[in-house]
Parts: C-alpha cells; sequence; structure tokens
C-alpha cells in the first residue's frame, strides 16, 4: 500500500515537472521578447546573448515613439479594429441569434456558408480587394481595411455568438414575449443582457482579428492608413538589425492584447475553446 | 458544428416542445429568422462573393493595371499549371504542412493529456499555456527571426551550452536554403499548437467518464484507453482541428514574410508569398488571381477529403 501510494505521489510529480518544463519553454520566447526592449541597443545584440539585460534602459520605448509616424499608425491601428469590430458584432448577434432560436434550414445554409469563408485563404480575398477599393476610391483608407478585415471578423463572430446562444435558455425569450415584449423588444432586452459576457468576448476576438492582421494592411495601405504591423514591417526593411527598437515596438503592439488576456482570462478561454470547437 | 450537435443530444431534445408549441407562426418565424441572418449575409456575400467574382473576372485576362487589360482566356491558368517556380511553390507548401501538422497535433494533444490528468489545479498554467495564441503572427515571425540568428540567436547558444553545437553560430537557421523552410515552421508550432492543445482538452473534458471506468475494470492499461476509447471518441473533434490547421497552415503568410520573405533561394516561398510576389513585386494581377484560384481549389478539396476521411460520419465516433 505504502509502495503504492509513493509511485502515485512519484507520477504526480513528475507530470507536474513536465508542464513546468513545458510552459516555461512556451513562456521563454515572450520574456526575452520583453527583457531585451529593455536591453541598450548594443546589449541586445551582444555575443554571446545574455538573457537578463545587465542594467535596464527605457532608451528603446523613448526612441521608437519618437519615430515619426507611429502615433499615427497606433490611432489607424484602433479605428480600424474598432470599425470592424463593431460592424461585425452588430451584424453577427442578431444573426446568430436567429440561427439558433429558430433553427430553420436557411440558418443551418447560412452557418455553414460562414464555415466555407473561414476556409478561403485570405490572399485569394486580398489579390481583388487592392483593386475593388481602387474603384470604390477606398484605397489607403481607414474603412477600407476594416471591410476587408470584416471578412475575417464576422464568420468568427457568428460562430462564437451561435455558441453562445447554444448555452442560453431560450425560454426566457418566451416568457418576455408572455409579457407583452415584441419579438424584437425581447432580444434588446432580455437576451443581449444575458449574454454580454459573450458578446464582449466576441468582440475582444473580432478586434484581436483586425489588430493581429498583416496580410490586408500590407495590401491596402500606402501611408495615411498605415497600421502597426505594417510599419513594423517597414522598420525591420529599414532598419535590419536595431532589434532593441524592433523588440520595444513589437511589445507596444502586442500590449493591448496581453491586457486584454488579462482583463477576460476565464471567459477568453472559453470562448476559444468553444469558437474552435464550432469554428 | 456537427462536433457541437452531437456532443450535446440534451441541449437539442429540451427544446422540442417549445418547438411544437410555436408550430402555430412557423412560417412567420421562418421569415423572422431570415431578416435576422439577412444583414450579415449580405455583407458577408459583398465583401468575399464580389472578390472572389472579381479574382476569376481577374484570372481571365492578363497585363498589369498599367499597361491595360486585355482577354487571355485560359493562358494564366496554363502559365500557373507549367511554372517550375508555382509547382516547386506548391511542393514547399505541402511540405510546410507536412512539417507542421504533425509536431502541433502529436504536441498539442500530450499537452492536453497532460492538463487534463493534473485537472482544475493547472488551470493558471493553462492559461500562460494559450497566450502564444493571442500574439500576433508578425510578433512571433520578428521574435524567432532574433532567437534564431546564426550569430546573436540565443537558440544556437543554448544548443552550443548543452553541447549539442561544437561552436555557437554553426546552423545557419535562415540562412541556408536546405533547413529554412523548417526555420519558418518553428514559429508556427510555438503560436499554435496551444490552439490544438485548448480544442482537443475541451474536448477530452466532454467526454463520458463512465466509458473509462468501464475499461478500468475490464484490465485496460492507459495505452490501450487511449488507443480504443480516447482517439475513436474524439474523431470529429480531431478531425475539426486538422482541417483547420491544415487550412491556416497551408496560407501561412506574415511569418514567412518577416523571417525570410520567402528566401533564400525561395527555399521558404509557399503558396502565399508565391502570390503575393507575382501581384506586388512582378505586378501580374492576371497570373496571380490564376494561381490563387487554383491554390483555394486544391485547399477546399484537401479539406473536404480530409473531414471526410478523419470524420467517418456515423461510422465509430459515437
Amino acid at each position: 500500500m505504502n509502495c503504492r501510494l509513493r509511485s502515485k505521489t512519484f507520477k504526480r510529480v513528475a507530470l507536474w515537472a513536465l508542464l513546468g518544463a513545458a510552459v516555461v519553454f512556451y513562456g521563454f520566447p515572450y520574456v526575452y521578447l520583453v527583457l531585451t526592449s529593455f536591453k541598450s541597443p548594443g546589449a541586445a545584440l551582444e555575443i554571446p546573448p545574455q538573457v537578463w539585460p545587465s542594467h535596464f534602459t527605457f532608451t528603446n520605448y523613448s526612441s521608437v515613439l519618437e519615430q515619426p509616424g507611429i502615433v499615427k499608425a497606433f490611432v489607424n491601428s484602433i479605428v480600424i479594429a474598432v470599425l470592424a469590430t463593431a460592424i461585425s458584432v452588430l451584424l453577427a448577434v442578431p444573426a446568430a441569434y436567429g440561427v439558433v432560436r429558430y433553427r430553420t434550414r436557411a440558418g443551418r445554409v447560412f452557418v455553414t456558408g460562414a464555415l466555407v469563408v473561414r476556409m478561403v485563404p485570405a490572399i485569394a480575398i486580398g489579390v481583388p480587394f487592392v483593386g475593388l477599393m481602387a474603384r470604390l476610391h477606398l484605397t489607403d483608407t481607414q474603412l477600407g481595411v476594416a471591410l476587408a478585415h470584416i471578412t475575417i471578423a464576422l464568420p468568427l463572430s457568428i460562430w462564437l455568438m451561435s455558441s453562445f446562444f447554444e448555452a442560453t435558455p431560450m425560454e426566457l425569450e418566451e416568457s418576455a414575449r408572455i409579457d407583452g415584449c415584441s419579438r424584437l423588444g425581447a432580444l434588446a432586452r432580455v437576451i443581449v443582457p444575458i449574454t454580454s459576457g459573450g458578446i464582449a468576448v466576441t468582440a475582444v476576438f473580432a478586434f484581436l482579428a483586425s489588430w493581429n492582421d498583416f496580410l490586408f494592411a500590407l495590401l491596402l495601405t500606402a501611408q495615411r492608413s498605415e497600421t502597426v504591423p505594417v510599419m513594423i514591417g517597414n522598420f525591420q526593411t529599414e532598419y535590419g538589425n536595431e532589434w532593441a527598437s524592433m523588440t520595444a515596438l513589437a511589445v507596444l503592439y502586442s500590449l493591448p492584447v496581453v491586457v486584454a488576456t488579462l482583463l477576460f482570462q476565464r471567459k477568453i478561454v472559453s470562448g476559444l475553446t468553444l469558437g474552435a470547437v464550432k469554428g | 458544428m456537427v462536433a457541437i450537435e452531437t456532443n450535446q443530444p440534451t441541449l437539442v431534445s429540451t427544446r422540442l416542445p417549445v418547438a411544437r408549441r410555436r408550430r402555430r407562426r412557423q412560417l412567420q418565424d421562418k421569415q423572422y429568422a431570415l431578416l435576422l441572418m439577412l444583414p450579415a449575409a449580405v455583407v458577408l456575400a459583398v465583401l468575399v462573393g464580389w472578390p472572389l467574382v472579381e479574382l476569376v473576372k481577374d484570372s481571365l485576362y492578363s497585363g498589369g493595371l498599367l499597361t491595360g487589360q486585355h482577354f487571355a482566356g485560359l493562358s494564366n491558368y496554363r502559365t500557373a499549371l507549367s511554372s517550375g517556380e508555382v509547382q516547386a511553390s506548391a511542393g514547399r507548401t505541402g511540405l510546410y504542412a507536412l512539417i507542421v501538422l504533425p509536431v502541433e497535433l502529436i504536441a498539442g494533444f500530450a499537452m492536453a493529456l497532460l492538463f487534463k490528468a493534473l485537472g482544475d489545479r493547472a488551470r493558471v498554467l493553462r492559461t500562460v499555456f494559450i497566450y502564444p495564441l493571442l500574439i500576433a503572427p508578425l510578433v512571433a515571425g520578428l521574435l524567432w527571426q532574433f532567437m534564431l540568428a546564426a550569430n546573436y540567436g540565443i537558440l544556437n547558444q543554448l544548443l552550443a551550452s548543452v553541447g549539442i553545437l561544437h561552436n555557437d553560430n554553426s546552423i545557419l537557421w535562415l540562412g541556408d536554403p536546405t533547413i529554412a523552410l523548417l526555420a519558418v515552421a518553428i514559429p508556427d508550432i510555438w503560436l499554435t499548437t496551444s490552439f490544438v492543445t485548448l480544442v482537443l482538452f475541451a474536448g477530452l473534458q466532454a467526454l463520458p467518464s463512465d466509458v473509462y471506468e468501464a475499461a478500468k475494470i475490464d484490465g485496460a492499461g492507459p495505452w490501450q484507453t487511449f488507443y480504443r476509447i480516447t482517439v475513436p471518441l474524439l474523431r470529429p473533434v480531431i478531425a475539426v482541428v486538422l482541417v483547420i490547421r491544415l487550412v491556416d497552415a497551408m496560407s501561412a503568410f506574415a511569418v514567412i514574410l518577416i523571417e525570410t520573405q520567402g528566401g533564400p533561394q525561395q527555399a521558404s516561398t509557399t503558396m502565399g508569398l508565391e502570390i503575393y510576389n507575382t501581384f506586388i513585386t512582378y505586378g501580374n494581377t492576371g497570373l496571380a488571381a490564376a494561381i490563387s484560384v487554383l491554390f483555394m481549389a486544391a485547399m477546399m478539396l484537401i479539406a473536404f477529403i480530409a473531414l471526410k476521411t478523419i470524420w467517418r460520419p456515423g461510422g465509430a465516433a459515437r
């Protein structure tokens, strides 16, 4: 008995050690990125490389923030992401509700269609988008990029919202209707408030889809509506080996992602799971 | 989609009486449901359907935006199919998927089983583990370009300190054409193994525990339990993960563009970069469109076949 207990403890310790190693292996690259951003430009290129900075400095951040166009790039990224998110969520909430609440054949076709759209490679949409935006006089505008981002964010939002509605008891809508609400009133006053957590997570994911996109922004922007990833790309071609500044720029760019994850931690995990299994 | 429906049969059955009660206004309901979906459907049709129609149209014309276009029939397709460069890119795209998918699936599955074994006490580490999933591919590309650098890169340094390498700048990860494709695959593996873990973990959580108890009583070992019970039960989930990852891996773009621009000597040029180069660098819209159409068609076909064969609808899955 005692022997068996000991082998069980041993197994447990081994599993935790394995997990610990995996998490360190997984987390290290990002930690290294952040640490490098606090090194002096010379120290970042030291051979052999040191993980821990010999002294911490903020010069990379101040020099990056002095770059011309950086503020504009952040403003562009935010405006485009907010636009794409707002439109996607506004369209996805009623659509997903219509699919889940009424379970019609049209609804199934619609959801399958959204899945097929998810499978279309972005480059196949991006190439003709360039010509279309030129024809609509939307070349190098925030709206043009936002429209392209909706092609990613909207299908994702539809799938996420459908799974959140699946987990919502639709009987609540019935009782609101009996109490005299109109169908649209019941959706706005009963269903939307109880699924507000799900809507928030959907909005975070729609925002991230736009914020993290590189391909569409690269194809559709020049100077006026250049987003942060495009700017990082240009910075890399221009200043090749200035890794200290580049890591600072990358940290600033990924800050909203880290903050959003911290704020919505548990919800995001469930959202990712639902979105992944379904979409 | 179907994965969720088969996982939650109770959800559907509890709703049946409600459905019966509403039969009176069903026609109205149908129209109302359609009305709710219509705006999103129209926007999707316009923003995705219109570009795709334009894409097919573009593929039938030759000449760039500057020289003026003229109808060229299927000549762009002929050029695309006979181009050695396109064929090589297609081959590299397949190879890239073959490198990335097995590693992600095996490592991701192992991590999912580990999280399942450790239960809820590993919740915090589970969150840490999903972080890469939210990081932009562009940042992952930059970060790994930095870590894979031959001289000041930390990976070579690490390999040297462990004794695998004799000298700490002997592997030119991103400069050697023979291993460049492998090197650009590393950030992808880092970024998305957690996706596989997360989805498979959710699938594991949903499996009925009584089957496992029965297996234990029958004296099944851990390996047998995994192979005979876990894998068959998770089949639909595995199919979905595999197809999503396959499609995404084949259209990989940002990481590779940032790390190597498709080089050296085009050794890491996959289809995404091939189309991008044809379109932007050479300004050949017609050819880029034709390659895109062929690429998309091939991808849909592969995804469809993969879903059909792995999922085995109505088979051993339930």
